[in-house]
């Protein structure tokens, strides 16, 4: 290592330094980069392949006829003795692959060899309280950093060369059970990020960092009575108390443990300049401890960006009882009705119901059962509100151990869970990786302790089909018709792509990554990864060749939580592999 | 300009005469000295030089706490950097240490060693050349792959980057001795990542950099290290570890 000494460094002139610029953007990731993504191929720069997260890609190089050709190139393997859930999305950029692996690890890999470059691990403390397994969802990346969020709720920038700590910031005390595993985004030169912990009684917060240097800009609790503040030249500035004052939906204190875990991150829709940001179940599980609608409980979020301002929400399951968190994407996409575009955003929630919002307003426009069985509402009124079934709502303990228990579908683990649906902008569909099950579930008493677990809740997961849970279903916002399913005998649990070429894209637990015809549904590819496939694909040109890259390694939340259903998944081994696909150049010229 | 060939020849013979100075004149034995001059010194023109002082038990009871002290005094005023290793550890580097125009090149730190090992540390003079100063420690060996004392304690993580320390007048400047509490992972205990401090500065009041100190993890687990300063002015450390926690201590 070289070093320079005492010597200053030495000053640039203005004009020196403006002609030195141009040449730093050739390499750096920019705001405009961020941007475009939605529509570039040659580089993935978002989480989401775009920041509206609609995961469609516009390469139609690899299509229906050909994809029978798609083949591995490469793979590397995460390694270490802790094999666990591989959730990320890879990146790429410049010929590099950036991507997160279990235990808050980064690598950075040769795209076109699978040559690792660096690797970085994060020192973990031993008490981290991840809920449910030791995963992370992926990096950002804005200049030349890499920046990704740790069990442990800090925030780490790495240099994109030689993955060194540029700087870290801590988001929030892991010992009261906070943590960070989704994937941050940077919008207008903002880094966003929100927090899981929604089990263990923590406050939901979305903020805001300077991505160069991880200074704080903004912070919005998700829990009504908190206050929200901006920092302007190093001083802390109130910005209003979120939901306007306390203890308008929540009794006595318990907003103060209130959970509503933003724990899943979110997305960003430049049409309307708004964060769209999901927020998670109310802590304790037990719903008869909170009367009341208990906002930002369960609920998405339309946030300024600039000073983190709630502009609407929409909740899908006010007084949560099921640990149905309403972290699930919101999803922005356009569309025609009556001469009209329409700028809608969808979600498709762990409650069982898909909704199609009006995104300029947060206003519900149409909601549909998205899963064959749901016996906790008997359906939405016309504002989008559930219409409770109160005999389907566990009981109250009442001074026994347990209350009444009910039996109650979708289980908590959603109808459809973390793993990202994707929008086609060809065929209008959304492709929705939805799972059928359902629970007996019971409340019990609890008292909040910091950093121990607040549910006041049992439970145990049961399948409802003998030979499938597993349900990947293109909907038609428009309409809420299933144009097409395919059934899977284990829970899914991984990432949506679709493509031009008429594909969708999805991975299942028993190691394959599959692909379907958007159209039709019918399964045209499949290959067997070696473990179960829980990541989010993602594709790519590079050479004039269309490459496919998924995350193989089975864990996240379905094993740790399954009750029966883990019966099912018992065999499923683990693994930590990134593939690599791609469509060689002379099998695209014979079709 | 062409050199004619007895040009050649005696650059030739001034090349053998300053390699076999450097040869002849080493104190340890070692087999590992080119390697680690190409690597750390590139290869550029040194010494050895017995007015470095490098002092080190010759046998190590503990080959996880080995203290060692460097002082390289005879060269006040034109010290611009010390760098310290140990030839035959799986990592070498103990530190870098720039001491700046206020702090005394003179330092004192405990150390990691795997075998019994030649240990050298060069101190690089203003006019380009490199003094280097040997000794060579005895032991049982061990010291680097053994489990970490630090990490078996509960709650460890608690007392992370606290600095023990104190300042200590002598006749030409204070003696800073300080402990600071870190694991010091080094990555070559099978699934605990690399986990060490790895930059230091000594800052006065105004924030000044007194002196700059890079770590390797060749030091011991919960870091000892001793400083001599000049002037009686409040001083600081400030110490940061390669996952980027921040730790600052003012002594």
């Amino acid at each position: 290592m070289k070093h320079s000494g005492f010597r200053k460094p030495f000053v640039l002139s203005a004009l020196c330094a403006a002609m030195l610029l141009p040449g730093v953007s050739a390499w750096a990731v920019t705001d405009q980069e961020i941007l475009d993504d939605v529509k570039t191929t040659d580089q993935i720069v978002t989480n989401g392949m775009g920041l509206q997260g609609q995961r469609y890609s516009p390469l139609s190089i690899l299509n229906t006829d050909n994809v029978k050709d798609l083949r591995p190139v490469w793979t590397l393997s995460f390694g270490g003795e802790k094999q666990r859930g591989q959730q990320a999305q890879p990146l790429i950029k410049d010929g590099v692959m950036y991507v997160t692996a279990s235990y808050s690890r980064v690598f950075a890999v040769d795209a076109r060899t699978g040559k690792e470059l660096w690797q970085y691990d994060a020192r973990l403390p031993d008490d981290i309280r991840p809920c449910c397994d030791v995963i992370n969802r992926g990096v950002a990346l804005y200049g030349d950093l890499v920046i990704f969020g740790t069990l442990d709720a800090k925030l780490v920038a790495l240099n994109k060369d030689t993955g060194k700590v540029v700087w870290r910031k801590n988001v929030a005390d892991h010992k009261a059970g906070y943590s960070i595993t989704a994937a941050p985004l940077v919008v207008n030169g903002k880094l966003i990020t929100g927090v899981s912990g929604g089990e263990f009684g923590v406050v939901g917060k979305i903020e805001a960092y300077d991505p160069k240097n991880g200074e704080l800009l903004w912070t919005r609790p998700t829990v009504e009575g908190h206050m929200g503040y901006v920092y302007k030249d190093g001083k802390k500035i109130e910005n209003g108390i979120s939901g306007g004052e306390a203890g308008k939906t929540w009794p006595g204190d318990l907003w103060k443990t209130g959970g509503a875990a933003p724990w899943l991150g979110g997305y960003y829709d430049p049409e309307t300049n708004q964060l769209l940001f999901g927020t998670g179940n109310p802590a304790p599980w037990n719903s008869h401890l909170r009367p009341g609608d208990n906002l930002y409980s369960s609920s998405r979020l339309a946030l300024n960006p600039d000073d983190g301002s709630i502009k609407w929400h929409f909740q899908t399951t006010p007084h949560d009882g099921w640990d149905f968190d309403g972290v699930n994407e919101l999803v922005s996409f356009n569309y025609q009705e009556g001469g009209k575009t329409i700028k809608a955003a969808a979600t498709a929630d762990r409650n069982g119901f898909f909704y199609v919002l009006d995104r300029t307003n947060g206003k519900f426009i149409r909601g549909f059962p998205f899963v064959d069985k749901i016996t906790w509402a008997k359906g939405l009124d016309k504002n989008g509100r559930p219409i409770f079934d109160d005999s389907n709502r566990p009981g109250a303990p009442g001074g026994a151990d347990k209350g009444k228990s009910v039996f109650s579908a979708p289980a908590f683990l959603g109808a459809k869970n973390w793993m990202p649906m994707a929008y086609s902008q060809d065929t209008g569909l959304f492709y929705v990786p939805s799972n059928e099950w359902g629970m007996d579930i019971w409340n019990e008493d609890i008292a909040y302790k910091k950093g121990a677990a607040y549910l006041g809740s049992g439970f145990t997961i049961k399948p409802l089909n003998e030979d499938y849970i597993g349900v990947l279903r293109a909907i038609d916002p428009k309409t809420g018709k299933e144009v097409w399913r395919q059934k899977n005998y284990a829970p899914l649990w991984g990432g949506v792509m679709t493509t031009k070429g008429n594909l969708v894209f999805t991975g299942n637990p028993e190691g394959f990554l599959q692909a379907f015809n958007a159209k039709t549904g019918d399964k045209v590819w499949e290959f067997q990864t070696g473990s179960g496939v829980l990541g989010s694909p993602v594709t790519w040109e590079m050479d004039g060749e269309q490459y496919v890259s998924v995350l193989s390694g089975w864990g996240g939340a379905v094993p740790l939580w399954g009750g029966e259903v883990a019966k099912r998944v018992k065999n499923f081994n683990q693994g930590g592999m990134l593939w690599t696909f791609k469509l060689p150049k002379d099998l695209v010229a014979k079709h | 300009m062409e050199l004619d060939w007895r040009s050649m020849l005696l650059l030739a013979i001034f090349a053998l005469a300053w390699e076999a100075r450097g040869a002849e004149g080493d104190p340890v034995t070692s087999v590992m000295w080119d390697y680690h001059h190409q690597r750390l010194l590139n290869g550029e023109p040194f010494v050895f030089d017995e007015r470095v002082k490098l002092l080190a038990p010759p046998f190590a009871e503990d080959a996880r706490q080995v203290p060692i002290q460097v002082d390289a005094s005879a060269f006040d005023g034109e010290v611009l950097r010390i760098l310290a290793w140990a030839e035959l550890n799986p990592i070498a580097r103990i530190f870098d240490f720039q001491p700046g125009e206020q702090v005394l090149p003179r330092l004192a730190i405990r150390i990691r060693i795997e075998q019994a090992t030649p240990i050298r540390a060069a101190v690089l003079t203003r006019d380009g050349l490199w003094h280097v100063g040997s000794t060579q420690i005895e032991a049982a060996g061990g010291g680097c792959t053994a489990p970490s004392v630090v990490r078996a304690q509960p709650g460890w993580e608690e007392h992370l980057g606290e600095v023990l320390g104190q300042r200590f007048e002598l006749a030409d400047a204070s003696r800073l001795r300080l402990q600071i509490a870190h694991p010091m992972d080094n990555g070559l205990v099978g699934g605990i990542p690399e986990f060490f401090l790895n930059q230091a500065e000594l800052r006065d009041a105004s924030g000044q950099v007194l002196a700059r100190l890079e770590l390797f993890p060749a030091v011991s687990e919960n870091p000892t290290l001793s400083l001599e300063v000049q002037g009686q002015g409040e001083t600081e450390l400030w110490l940061r570890d390669n996952n980027g926690n921040e730790f600052k201590a003012a002594l």
